[in-house]
């Protein structure tokens, strides 16, 4: 299996109507300051060998003017020298929210399956995971949420669990419809009432 | 999928036991023994070279030489020769084989397997096994199982059907199954499964008037596609009760992402369970627990539960074990039952739920209090604690559950704790499709097991 390129996936992920924030692959620090604008971006350095990117301190959060943007881009620029192949992507910062992982697997017997937990850093300590085979139904994406014992966290309401529900289903169906999708994280997904955005993704072919 | 009629090895009217021997240690003894001591009243083939007879029935050389095509040939000979001898079943037109012998797949002997596998296939011969007890139908009283009789109890006649992967699960299993008040319809046991397997067994109970219960112990699921087909009708039918084993194998250790490190095989299996519908158990004290509440029929319409008890604090335990279940809560009573209750309760009786009916409680209190909780319209399941130690509560009571059970349209259990004299009572309210439960932990995940069964069926029409 090999990670799809960062810009392709999300190109896919465009496609079947999946939010991710706003990215682009930087080759200096003045290219990253110029995708930022007014805004505050984050920095990350992409390589098929780093899966613990931020316990690696390979994403740098949060930077805001030219002269943060520049010390991260040396500092990330200096990381990864150790590694052979990688590419930095700058990336518009997400509106906060609550992180959520979603994502999907390939079983040898039964095919797609799709995983909706609590995301972000608490993916492994509290490993609060659904899984379904795709594709699923509507009453499948409510049995999902309902069946974690974050969900109170992850949805606050009516609106926001409205919108899970109908993100799910759109994952079910970009799995369903790309069978050489063999892995995808989503992780994490930035979850607001009524709004939401994938912040990192990886997909495997 | 094509359906494999299971009915002439379940249901036969003529059986050969191949391998009967005089040796009444030997595996073909203890089954022909078998057969003859539970009663069954078809006809019966020991299959022998080297004795005339065998427990006093005529006993043949080869199977080709018995006088019919029988419905059921039941193989207890040494793996190396079990290939000649399903050439010989097939050419004597046998309809279905269970081979019990070991010594195959099991034991690395993959080559072997193949070789039978594909002699009852050319003979479309339907085949149990290898490596299993094999099959038993309490109402036929068709028992292939190897077990001397004096070590394990059968179970009475009845409405669930199990199905194991594991022999050696399945004859514990069936052992405490017949200390449980509610009976058997069948037992599969169906070892390396080369030909028939879950699916096809699945497939035929699913169908199968005398099952109205499922219950399987399952190591691994063997065609997935095929699974999943059938579980997404199944148990729109019936309800299908599953404890699988590998749940501590570890996750694929070479995954690439975090959600193949999160979905595992064992991960994949459960939530397909779940997704379909099946009611998990967690060990075999689930299963049995789960049985018996699917075992006695009824539908809950909510998750609201009356407690009503003769003693306080098995009655506060109770409460407190539902107002902590992630599904159940207590019932609250409506003014009009406080009211009739007040009428009929004597003065020391607290009118709310839990429903302590004080240590003097006899049939009469129970029967009138159990009434007008189940006429409120606010109950939807009606949990009875008798703690049979107390003087009031003797069989009058058990006899007065067992009878409002019937008239009842709300799910009824009982919790009650202790052995001896309350083992009895235990075994009294179950004949009569009471489920008894010794802990309220157990009777929160039957009733939850119950409630979850009730919702996948009303949002997955």
């Amino acid at each position: 299996m090999v990670l799809m390129d960062y810009m392709r996936a999300k190109a896919i992920l465009d496609k079947y109507a999946i939010h991710s924030v706003p990215s682009k692959y930087v080759s200096s620090s003045e290219d990253a300051a110029a995708f930022a604008g007014k805004d505050n971006i984050a920095l990350k350095l992409l390589s098929e060998k780093e899966l613990h990117k931020s316990k690696a301190g390979l994403v740098k959060l949060n930077l805001s003017g030219e002269k943060q943007i520049r010390a991260a881009y040396a500092e990330l620029k200096r990381k990864g020298k150790s590694i052979r192949q990688y590419k930095i992507i700058a990336q518009k910062m997400a509106e906060p929210g609550v992180e959520a992982i979603i994502g999907g697997n390939t079983d040898p017997q039964f095919g797609k399956v799709l995983l909706l937990g609590l995301g972000g850093i608490y993916v492994e300590a509290f490993k609060d995971t659904q899984l379904r085979l795709c594709p699923i139904t509507k009453s499948d994406a409510l049995a999902m949420i309902g069946g974690l014992r974050s969900k109170d966290i992850l949805t606050s309401n009516g609106k926001s669990t409205d919108m899970l529900v109908s993100l799910l289903m759109k994952v079910s169906k970009l799995l369903m419809s790309n069978p050489g999708i063999k892995e995808l994280d989503l992780n994490p997904v930035i979850l607001r009432s009524g709004s939401y955005d994938a912040v990192d993704l990886r997909v495997l072919v | 999928m094509t359906k494999v009629n299971l009915t002439p090895m379940l249901k036969p009217k003529s059986v050969a036991i191949v391998g009967a021997s005089r040796n009444p240690e030997k595996v073909g003894n203890v089954i022909l023994k078998n057969y003859i001591d539970g009663g069954y009243s078809g006809r019966l083939y020991p299959v022998n070279p080297n004795a005339d007879s065998v427990i006093g029935i005529k006993a043949y050389k080869s199977v080709r030489d018995i006088p019919e095509a029988v419905d059921v040939a039941v193989i207890a000979v040494p793996a190396p020769i079990v290939p000649m001898v399903l050439e010989e079943c097939g050419k004597a037109k046998a309809r279905s084989v269970v081979v019990v012998s070991g010594g195959f797949a099991e034991v690395g002997e993959t080559e072997l397997q193949d070789r039978i596998t594909k002699i009852a296939r050319k003979y479309r011969m339907p085949m149990m096994g290898p490596n299993c007890l094999g099959v038993m139908d309490t109402r036929s009283r068709t028992d292939t199982l190897f077990l001397p009789t004096y070590k394990i109890t059968k179970p009475q006649v009845g409405f669930v059907s199990f199905i194991s992967q594991s022999g050696a699960v399945g004859s514990t299993v069936l052992d405490v199954i017949a200390g449980e008040g509610f009976g058997l319809s069948k037992f599969i046991s169906y070892g390396n499964a080369a030909d028939l397997d879950e699916v096809d067994l699945l497939q035929y109970l699913m169908d199968d008037e005398e099952t109205k219960v499922i219950v399987m112990y399952i190591e691994g699921i063997k065609r997935g596609k095929e699974f999943v087909e059938l579980a997404r009708k199944i148990t729109k039918k019936k309800p299908v009760i599953v404890l699988k084993a590998g749940r501590t194998s570890a996750g694929s250790s070479a995954a690439h992402s975090h959600t193949a490190a999160l979905a595992g095989d064992y991960a994949v299996q459960e939530a397909i369970f779940r997704q379909f519908g099946f009611t998990v158990a967690n060990d075999l004290s689930e299963l049995i627990y789960f049985s018996k509440i699917f075992a006695s029929e009824t539908e809950p319409r909510g998750n609201r539960i009356a407690v009503i008890t003769n003693g306080g604090g098995a009655g506060v335990l109770t409460a407190d074990a539902i107002a902590s279940s992630k599904y159940l809560k207590l019932a609250e009573l409506s003014a009009k039952t406080s009211h009739v209750l007040r009428g009929k309760m004597p003065k020391l009786v607290n009118i709310r739920i839990p429903l302590d009916l004080a240590g003097d409680a006899d049939e009469k209190r129970y029967e009138d209090a159990i009434t007008a909780v189940s006429d409120d319209p606010n109950t939807d399941m009606i949990a009875i604690i008798v703690l049979y130690q107390t003087p009031g509560a003797d069989s009058t009571v058990s006899a007065a559950i067992v009878h409002l059970k019937e008239v009842v349209d709300k799910p009824i259990v009982v919790m009650s704790t202790g052995v001896g004299y309350t083992q009895a009572q235990k075994v009294q309210l179950e004949s009569g499709g009471v489920p008894v439960y010794d802990s309220p932990a157990s009777l929160v995940s039957s009733l939850e097991a119950l409630l979850g069964y009730t919702e996948y069926l009303k949002t997955n029409k």
